[in-house]
């Protein structure tokens, strides 16, 4: 296994992955149907967690690999399987129009990326660094991205499962940011996070529940009673 | 070890409240809670007083004269919400409020379980936000904060209050996304410096020592961040949106400890940030922006108090109003601007507790909180609630008597001598049309001829703490306590630094 710890091998791995992170968030933007698009978010998760496992296994850092097994436990598997068990009993399956097309979404995403790119080549950064320890720096342009376009996807999707998934993109965007920038945060925050990630779902997940008891209907532009 | 039973208690509570089975035994298990960290709260304000800042668990929990404030304030407001709770509850048990219409739902006894499980947890994340020291575990603290009061709004299980949780949950979501990246790149910061991945590097007493050296680009970005994500929590104007919706159907008690407890909470995380942001890049950078926060919070509230039709609703603009006012103090800066925040977060938190409860007496005995409705005469029909009520509206909108006018008085100066004119003229502009606003709505509501409902018999749990916290307001207008004013002071101090 020696050739594959070469630090070159591993910068293209964790590109590669960074790339098809972002791609499937580009097409969780245009997709309509919401079980795909929950998978999207699992695959996602998963690239994540491997990005992570990857830097951890050549910095030798322990922590990262704990990490990568919560993301992969947590995002990658538990949120996804609860909420296909959500859409599975609110018998909802695909998404009515969002706000803007298909089209129009992705090119806006790509134009977020762009200001991802513009944003992260901005940032100061400490020099550098040849080798394994420089691992993972050039993805926070994705991380940035991942959060635009979250945020966008926010206000596009009228659905309420959609918004949850928008915000869950959202949040993996601030993680590929700790990997990129400090190889994760302390694992207590770390553990935190994730707790409350898995109760945030939890709780999305009976609210949305409640909504369609309710309403008959995710569409959350509805939701207009309250005002002034 | 006092901060350890601090955070132990409210577990405790709610487990227990959770097997019990009876409502009354839960009511007993809460009152008894809260009353016990009041009393710890109090013990730790000494403690803080008299040797300076606390810790436990090599300083993994923190507790300065800014924190030992605030958790005494949300221990003041969870115990005098906790009393209130129980006369308010077993109203609306009594009226048939929080029986489904339908009958499919949930029974009174599992949404009153409901209430008291999810209050102590509620109030055990407030209580971590102000004793985390690190950066990171405060961030988790107050995201849990609005995951536990998630599903106090929604108690009810209206089409509104449903609708109301849903904004809560998810404007609050994506403003904390953004104080975590504000969070990350602080930790980022320090990791430079340090160069430290342990738990340490993200701890705010480890930290302000070094703040002078951390790396000024990614601190500016960290406050920004930070800024819009906690100023969410505390509903700064634009990002204020689901505030008057989450109050006014969140019931009473619930809506009270939102509205100062929580928001205490959100400053607070504010001020911890703002501490670091000034060492780092002077008070300019910080200070301008907080004030454009605070006078935009003040403007967007004074316009939607002066057409209020809903009184709860006009509860909900005055607290992003007062928010706004803390914030302009804390841009203020200055020992002066220090002290006006401190001042007016203990001032506020009082007032708008009892206007709260005022508000929930009002609303349960005519079943609306719209003024059409109501029309006038609520003094006539509720001689005390109505006295209080107009009492305390005149307190919150800033009249001499009462405390509130000597906080904003003193933020004013601070804002003076600071040199920011137009924000003085646009306080004092949106000042009065609050002052305006508040006052012909509720004023109009209390007074006047009475309408035909009945009168109102002694209701001793809210009645008592209704008149116990008025007690409180005037005697606070005159005098302070020797102790609360040293921790006032104290905590200001490190703020400014012991300027």
């Amino acid at each position: 296994m020696h050739f594959s710890l070469n630090p070159e091998f591993g910068n293209r791995m964790v590109t590669l992955m960074a790339a098809l992170v972002l791609v499937l968030q580009l097409a969780m933007t245009a997709q309509r149907w919401l079980v795909t698009n929950i998978r999207i978010f699992g695959l996602q998760s998963f690239l994540l967690a491997a990005i992570a496992a990857t830097i951890g296994v050549f910095n030798n850092s322990p922590h990262l690999l704990a990490a990568a097994g919560l993301t992969l436990g947590v995002k990658a598997i538990l949120v996804p399987i609860l909420l296909e068990r959500l859409v599975a009993r609110i018998e909802i399956r695909q998404e009515i129009e969002p706000l803007l097309n298909a089209p129009v979404s992705v090119l806006i995403g790509g134009g977020l990326t762009l200001i991802g790119y513009i944003v992260a080549a901005s940032f100061n950064r400490p020099d550098q660094v040849p080798g394994a320890a420089g691992l993972g720096h050039n993805t926070l342009a994705v991380a940035i991205s991942l959060f635009l376009i979250g945020f966008f996807t926010m206000i596009n999707r009228r659905k309420a499962l959609m918004q949850v998934l928008g915000l869950l993109s959202l949040e993996n965007g601030v993680f590929l940011a700790t990997i990129s920038l400090t190889y994760g945060v302390p694992l207590m925050v770390e553990v935190g996070i994730f707790f409350d990630v898995l109760v945030g779902v939890m709780v999305l997940g009976i609210l949305i529940y409640r909504i369609r008891e309710t309403f008959e209907s995710m569409d959350v532009s509805r939701l207009r009673r309250l005002r002034g | 070890m006092i901060l350890a039973a601090l955070l132990l208690i409210p577990l405790v509570a709610a487990l227990l409240s959770w097997f019990a089975r009876a409502p009354r035994a839960m009511e007993k298990i809460n009152v008894a809670a809260f009353a016990a960290i009041f009393v710890l709260a109090l013990i730790l304000a000494a403690q803080v007083l008299g040797s300076g800042p606390v810790s436990l668990w090599d300083s993994f929990l923190y507790a300065d004269q800014i924190s030992a404030l605030v958790i005494l304030l949300t221990a003041f407001v969870a115990l005098f919400c906790a009393v209130y709770a129980v006369g308010y509850f077993r109203e609306d048990e009594r009226a048939g409020n929080l029986s489904e219409e339908g009958g499919s739902g949930d029974s009174a006894a599992r949404k009153l379980r409901q209430y008291y499980t999810l209050t102590p947890l509620f109030v055990f994340s407030m209580l971590l936000v102000t004793t985390a020291n690190n950066l990171g575990v405060m961030w988790v603290a107050i995201e849990a904060t609005t995951l536990t009061s998630v599903f106090l709004i929604t108690f009810y299980r209206k089409v509104t209050s449903l609708e109301a949780g849903w904004k809560y949950a998810m404007i609050g979501g994506v403003g904390l996304a953004m104080a975590l990246l504000g969070t990350v790149l602080m930790y980022y910061s320090g990791y430079m410096l340090m160069g430290l991945d342990t738990l340490t590097s993200l701890n705010w007493s480890m930290l302000v020592d070094r703040a002078g050296q951390l790396d000024k680009t990614t601190m500016r970005l960290a406050f920004i961040l930070v800024l819009l994500g906690y100023g969410t929590k505390a509903g700064l104007a634009p990002m204020h949106t689901w505030k008057p919706d989450a109050y006014s159907e969140a019931p009473v008690p619930a809506a009270a400890m939102l509205s100062t407890a929580t928001m205490n909470c959100a400053i607070y995380g504010l001020v911890r940030f703002y501490i670091l942001a000034s060492r780092c890049l002077g008070a300019e950078f910080p200070g301008g922006l907080l004030l454009f926060f605070g006078v935009l919070s003040m403007g967007i509230a004074a316009p939607f108090i002066l057409v209020q039709g809903n009184f709860r609703r006009l509860l909900a603009y005055s607290s992003i109003d007062h928010a706004g006012i803390m914030v302009t103090a804390l841009g203020a800066g200055g020992a002066l601007g220090a002290l006006g925040l401190m001042l007016h977060m203990v001032f506020h938190t009082v007032t708008k507790t009892l206007l709260f409860f005022c508000a929930g007496n009002v609303y349960q005995h005519f079943q609306t909180d719209l003024f059409r409705r109501i029309k006038s005469g609520v003094i006539r029909s509720m001689p005390v609630t109505g006295t209080v009520f107009l009492m305390a509206t005149l307190a919150v909108v800033g009249m001499p008597p009462f405390s509130l006018f000597q906080s904003e008085f003193i933020v004013l100066r601070a804002v003076f001598a600071g040199g920011h004119y137009l924000v003085i003229v646009l306080f004092i502009l949106f000042a009065l049309g609050i002052f305006a606003g508040a006052l012909i709505h509720i004023g109009s509501m209390i007074l006047g001829p009475a309408g035909e409902s009945p009168a109102v018999p002694w209701y001793p749990w809210r009645d008592t703490s209704v008149i116990a916290l008025a007690a409180i307001l005037i005697v606070i207008g005159f005098w302070l306590p020797a102790p609360l004013l040293a921790l006032i002071r104290g905590a200001a101090n490190v703020v400014t630094g012991g300027l």
